[in-house]
């Protein structure tokens, strides 16, 4: 199948340091790849710039052929790339049924100012079906602040399919969860990733060798290793480097 | 028995077998079931009030100045409390809206319709120029920047004589008949006139409420709320900040424009630096992000004012403490507070 | 026109530059480390100047003026650090800005209560009130001469104390990164309290030392303020290097435009405050992003 996301010697410096080095990274249409990496490895740098938050400092990007490297955040998330983060990012003051409804319509329109918003049928329709599929139907009017963390997190992953995306970016759904939450994330994220293509960066191995397709190993800022969770397990050097030997 | 039933999510009820819901019932008094009616129906219950309101106040033309007032504070809310963007340059729009009506009606055409029209446009246009300036900075920023992009209109205004009158404000805007259905109508007794300026300030309402509504008026809470998830929805910030200041600035403008009818002048510190603060002040006493806040907040500020003048010509040593004690312990202001306490639960 | 009347306008430009350097450092450091926005900063240049006419009114001494009333000011800032702006840390940035913006309505009601509303008198002091005359041509107030002198001490005494003390080192490196600071063990709380005040101070030094080339009335802090905004905005907020350039430019546009054009002369600061944003948006030396 083809590619979705390609990287080309992808590099972000900041200042003397340098956060992301020479990455070449693919990502095919459907997989379910995962970054891992000790902390500092430049995931989260990496995530930012295929979002278009941060800018890079050489190397391109390129999404179902088309160069976005340096594209503002707004065209890219137009192009399909959504994001879920890792601190959770939510319109804390609205519903959780808002929360989504908001992010079902940034498709459409932005400056509808005379309609009404609960007439639009489909928004309507998309925002039950997205609420439903991260379980939080029985939360719709209750306002996100007062939601558990793990609720929020959730929330979190809804805004994020919202937006209709052709590749998704989890930032560690699972940081924070207890074992039962976790439990639930994971079927959540196998659900999602029957029909989407994803990018998780994860610190919980046990997460990431069961729902990966792919795993790919950054160690500061450079690329180590890329294979399928098996190949990744049994390879000598993450284990020297990360694993500190220990086997998974 | 009369009472508010609540759902909370608890972990003893599972215990129980009631899954995890636990069902609570709560005695509320009727104070409590006033406010959560009002907060529910805020426009029917203005419109109400505000038809009794010119019977209960002094005299009629104060309750003219409030809703007024009100009007602009309203127009002010839709850049701070819906959109949370701190203006410190609302004189602007509103001294704009007020020049423009005034000389439309002076040397253009006397029509009343059409002068405010000109002002409320004005306002708009005035906010999206300075607006293209300020918008791309949030925070403090738009803070400072609004204040003097206001103060520069000050001194304009203030130099351009031949237009403006300068210093002596512009005078003699004649009281002309408003003309409907073919129908020529002396508008300028206290009750009529109050009655004229409630039309705008309900159409306005409608046309505010029907725009918070609307898909735009969720993205601009989404914006307020966090700007840079609503970017990585797709949405183009600035820009919709730019409109809700752009529709905030013809309210203004409006406001303004039925100031300068209800004065038969446009006074120069319509522009100056007070009258942004005053608006900001009415907001936050009152409550911003509410319907009902910024006429609450008007309605205090202007009564207090009203007395108080009478007594001291330094009132401003009162409303100054009430102002700063609001902001360290009622930053939600009157109406908020009400809201809170009437929805606290009991202990 | 003469090139000498251009040169003295020049030279009155600067004087007045000066003074908005001194109001804009104090709001810029205030700034820089607190992120508050001090909007009380006029009203405390104008409480400088009412502190610096009564110093004199009782004393009779312009100098005894010049030191005790950025003392006072300084303290009254301190005073409103501690009570008001304190309890405002961790809300909303914009809670101490409305805070402040609520306080110099009361700090201008009270001087017009017990000063009333009309200008006072505020001299220069006898020995800086004679011209100093420079090849026969120039004939520069002395006062003047002093206003710039005094104001490059003020800021070289600034520099070394952020630059070469400890405490310097502190400061600067708290408008970095406050959680390193906190991080080394120093309570930064006590940090921001001694900036406000400092800020303070410098607000009520620049009220004394413009009383007597300035009127002195309740309300001469406020168009002061919007144009030190003005300053600081064009200077790039939080950098002490662009208030200072941005100052001298502001005072100099402003008086040289008195000379061509006296219409334009309130307006101009305005017009180079668009122009500085529409082709950098952040300053002459800001950083962009500092206060989104």
């Amino acid at each position: 199948m083809g590619e979705i996301l390609k990287t080309i010697n992808l590099t972000k410096n900041f200042g003397g340091l340098s956060a992301v080095v020479d990455v070449n990274f693919v990502v095919k249409k459907g997989d379910l790849q995962s970054i891992i990496g000790p902390n500092g490895a430049g995931k989260s740098t990496f995530f930012k710039l295929i979002t278009g938050e941060l800018e890079p400092t050489r190397g391109q990007i390129i999404f179902f052929n088309k160069d976005i490297t340096s594209l503002p955040q707004t065209a890219i998330s137009h192009l399909g790339i959504a994001v879920s983060y890792q601190i959770t990012n939510i319109f804390p003051m609205l519903t959780v049924f808002e929360n989504v409804r908001v992010a079902v319509q940034s498709r459409k329109t932005t400056f509808n100012l005379w309609s009404k918003a609960i007439s639009h049928k489909e928004f309507v329709e998309q925002t039950r079906h997205i609420l439903e599929q991260i379980n939080l139907s029985d939360f719709k009017d209750e306002i996100a602040a007062n939601l558990s963390h793990g609720h929020q997190k959730r929330l979190e992953i809804g805004i994020a399919l919202a937006t209709q995306p052709k590749l998704l970016l989890l930032d560690e759904p699972t940081a924070g969860l207890s074992p039962m939450e976790t439990r639930q994330t994971i079927e959540l994220i196998k659900k999602i990733a029957q029909d989407l293509t994803i990018i998780l960066v994860e610190h919980k191995m046990k997460v990431v060798m069961e729902v990966s397709d792919r795993i790919t190993v950054l160690h500061y800022g450079k690329l180590l290793a890329q294979g399928t969770p098996d190949e990744i397990r049994n390879n000598e050097e993450v284990r020297r480097v990360y694993l500190g030997g220990v086997k998974i | 028995m009369i009472g508010r039933l609540t759902m909370k999510e608890t972990g003893i009820g599972e215990t129980f077998g009631l899954g995890n819901r636990e069902l609570r019932v709560e005695k509320v008094g009727w104070w409590q079931r006033l406010v959560e009616l009002v907060s529910r129906n805020p426009l029917v219950f203005i419109f109400i009030f505000f038809i009794i309101f010119p019977f209960v106040v002094p005299y009629k033309a104060l309750a003219t100045q409030i809703i007024i007032w009100g009007l602009f504070a309203l127009g002010y809310n839709v850049c701070l409390g819906y959109t949370g963007m701190l203006s410190f340059g609302h004189a602007a729009y509103f001294g704009i809206g007020a020049y423009t009506a005034g000389i439309v009606l002076i040397r253009l055409w006397q029509n009343i319709w059409f002068s405010l029209l000109c002002g409320l446009l004005m306002g708009g246009i005035t906010a999206f120029i300075l607006g293209y300036l300020c918008i791309k900075r949030r925070g403090i920023y738009f803070a400072m920047l609004t204040l003097a992009f206001a103060q520069l209109l000050y001194f304009v205004g203030f130099q351009w004589v031949d237009l403006t009158g300068g210093d002596n404000g512009l005078r003699n805007i004649p009281a002309v008949p408003l003309s409907i259905f073919g129908l020529s109508i002396n508008i300028y007794t206290p009750l009529r006139f109050y009655f004229f300026v409630l039309v705008f300030v309900a159409s306005s309402l409608l046309a505010i409420n029907r725009i918070l509504q609307s898909p735009f008026g969720h993205v601009l809470q989404a914006v307020r709320e966090n700007d840079q998830r609503a970017k990585s929805c797709g949405y183009e910030t600035s820009n919709v900040r730019w409109m809700a200041f752009v529709i905030s600035g013809a309210i203004s403008g409006l406001a303004g424009g039925l100031y300068a009818l209800y004065l038969h002048f446009v006074g120069i510190e319509s522009l100056y630096w007070t009258t942004s603060g005053q608006v900001v002040m009415m907001t936050l006493l009152g409550g911003m992000g509410s319907f009902i806040g910024p006429f609450i907040g008007a309605g205090v500020f202007l009564y207090i004012e009203d007395t108080l003048s009478v007594i001291t010509p330094n009132w401003m040593i009162f409303l100054g403490p009430v102002f700063v004690l609001c902001v360290l312990f009622f930053p939600a202001g009157i109406w908020g507070t009400i809201k809170d306490l009437s929805t606290r639960r009991r202990k | 026109m003469e090139w000498t009347a251009i040169v003295m306008q020049l030279f009155t430009g600067l004087s007045l530059g000066m003074l908005y350097v001194l109001l804009a450092l104090g709001l810029s450091i205030i700034f820089g480390l607190l992120t508050v926005v001090n909007f009380a900063h006029g009203a405390m240049y104008m409480w400088g100047a009412f502190a610096g006419a009564a110093t004199i009114a009782i004393t009779g001494n312009f100098w005894l003026a010049l030191v005790i009333s950025p003392l006072v000011i300084g303290g009254y800032g301190l005073i409103i650090e501690r009570g008001l702006i304190r309890p405002l840390y961790g809300r909303d940035i914009n809670y101490p800005l409305l805070l402040t913006f609520g306080l110099q309505f009361i700090m201008i009601e009270i001087i017009r209560i017990f000063w009333g509303t009309s200008d006072q008198p505020f001299s220069a002091p006898a020995s800086l009130s004679m011209p100093l005359e420079i090849f026969g041509v120039f004939y520069f107030p002395s006062y003047r001469l002093f206003l710039i002198g005094i104001t490059v001490v003020i800021c070289i005494v600034l520099w070394i104390f952020l630059e070469k003390t400890n405490l310097g080192l502190v400061i600067r490196a708290g408008t970095r990164d406050p959680l390193m600071v906190r991080a080394l063990g120093i309570d930064m709380r006590r940090i921001w309290w001694l900036v406000f005040g400092i800020g303070s101070a410098l607000a009520g030094i620049a009220g004394v030392l413009a009383a007597p080339i300035r009127s002195v009335f309740p309300e001469m802090g406020i168009a002061m303020l919007v144009e030190c905004f003005v300053v600081v905005v064009v200077g790039g907020m939080g950098s002490l290097k662009g208030a200072i350039l941005s100052g001298i430019i502001m005072g100099e546009a402003s008086s040289i435009t008195t000379l061509f054009y006296p219409q334009m002369a309130d307006i101009v600061i305005f017009l180079v405050m668009a122009v500085v944003l529409l082709i950098r948006p952040s300053g002459l030396f800001g950083k962009a992003g500092l206060l989104e």
